[in-house]
């Protein structure tokens, strides 16, 4: 089963992308996370694209199959919706 | 249980013949009014060499408050926390807590000076202001050990127990701007690191305040043997940002500061410095950063 939904940012976290990697930080619990060029393109996306379209993309940009795209992308949603990224 | 005060606990009202003290820290002012029975001695003799008589960017009224605020743990861990409050915010431990909106503000002190918990309120209280009138004026105070080698500022940072007053206390002779909290400024483009009063866990001798030019910034990680990594530019960024006290508590700090980080990290080369608790990493630093064969900062 794929998720649909467009995701929103925390607003309670703080970013900047900094030489192609997003930089994000954690106001209310003072924590810092680098995201890789892959998250980053995810986490630029991840309010304006569903899940659908953001693996269909993700694919075409970084040369991976569609079904890797998707398995990773979900697997990468689910952390940052762990972590608190997401909402 | 924490005991968490409103603004009417700050409604405050000074007797006539208050005391006026005022401490400096590269520029950034920050004044207190006292009642004038309080001894000011313990704070003369504490900030000697960062007095100034000068007008207050911000300036305090300190009155007498409640018998504890925030719940001191069973390990005697004192918890020091910010939150907002009516135009201003708050910063509260167990012995005091502070309001500040604009430029003015009051503390409240559970204990009388000469008192450990009034010291360490004042204390805590120019931490936190001297912080942000930093971010007010292109600067930020960061967790570090600052050692002045060759006329150039060394920056050591690293969470408690990374090995800051260790660095320090392996650097006899050289000029302490802090074991543990260091103040940058940005000026004519260039950034400085300031002396400041804020003491980790070494005594800090007579201090003398100065502002020197930056020539690396060093996070600590212990190892069998000395050695200089470069760190990415996102992961230093990342990483002194998780160095830097008091910003993540509210969003509008977080937003002048790391700007103001990129801009450092594009000058300024920041490393990994894998050390072995010994004075030989000085050797290393000489060689590779201080005599400028180190990589420079990233493109």
């Amino acid at each position: 089963m794929v998720e649909q939904t467009v995701h929103r940012r925390n607003p309670d976290v703080s970013w900047r992308v900094i030489e192609g990697q997003a930089v994000l930080v954690f106001n209310i619990e003072g924590e810092v996370q680098v995201l890789n060029e892959v998250g980053t393109y995810i986490w630029e996306h991840v309010e304006d694209q569903d899940v659908e379209t953001l693996a269909g993309n993700i694919a075409k940009t970084f040369a991976v199959s569609e079904e890797e795209a998707r398995r990773d992308l979900l697997a990468f949603l689910q952390d940052l919706r762990k972590s608190g990224a997401l909402l | 249980m924490d005991r968490i005060p409103d603004l009417r606990h700050f409604e405050t009202d000074l007797a006539p013949g208050a005391v006026p003290f005022g401490v400096s820290v590269a520029g950034l002012t920050v004044g207190f009014l006292f009642p004038r029975e309080v001894s000011l001695d313990p704070l003369v003799e504490r900030y000697r060499p960062f007095l100034t008589g000068e007008e207050p960017a911000v300036a305090f009224r300190v009155a007498p408050g409640w018998e504890a605020y925030l719940e001191m743990a069973a390990d005697r861990f004192l918890r020091l926390e910010e939150r907002p409050l009516g135009e201003g915010r708050i910063l509260l431990s167990h012995g005091f807590a502070a309001y500040r909106a604009g430029r003015r503000g009051v503390v409240r002190v559970s204990a009388p000076p000469p008192s450990p918990p009034f010291l360490q309120a004042v204390e805590n209280v120019l931490r936190w202001t001297v912080a942000d009138l930093a971010l007010e004026s292109e600067g930020f105070v960061l967790h570090s050990a600052g050692i002045v080698r060759q006329g150039k500022a060394c920056l050591f940072f690293g969470p408690s127990g990374a090995g800051k007053s260790t660095v320090a206390s392996l650097s006899p002779g050289c000029p302490l701007l802090s074991d543990d909290l260091v103040l940058l400024l940005k000026r004519d483009g260039r950034f400085l690191a300031a002396t400041t009063p804020f003491a980790g866990t070494l005594p800090q001798g007579e201090k003398h305040p100065g502002i020197f030019p930056l020539a690396g910034l060093f996070r600590l990680r212990k190892a069998p043997e000395d050695r200089l990594e470069a760190l990415p530019r996102p992961l230093a960024v990342a990483s002194l940002a998780a160095a830097c006290p008091f910003v993540t508590a509210a969003a509008d700090r977080e937003g002048r500061l790391i700007p103001l980080l990129e801009d450092l990290t594009g000058q300024t080369p920041v490393f990994d410095l894998h050390f072995t608790k010994s004075a030989s990493f000085w050797s290393l630093l000489e060689s590779e950063v201080l005599h400028g064969r180190a990589d420079g900062p990233p493109a």
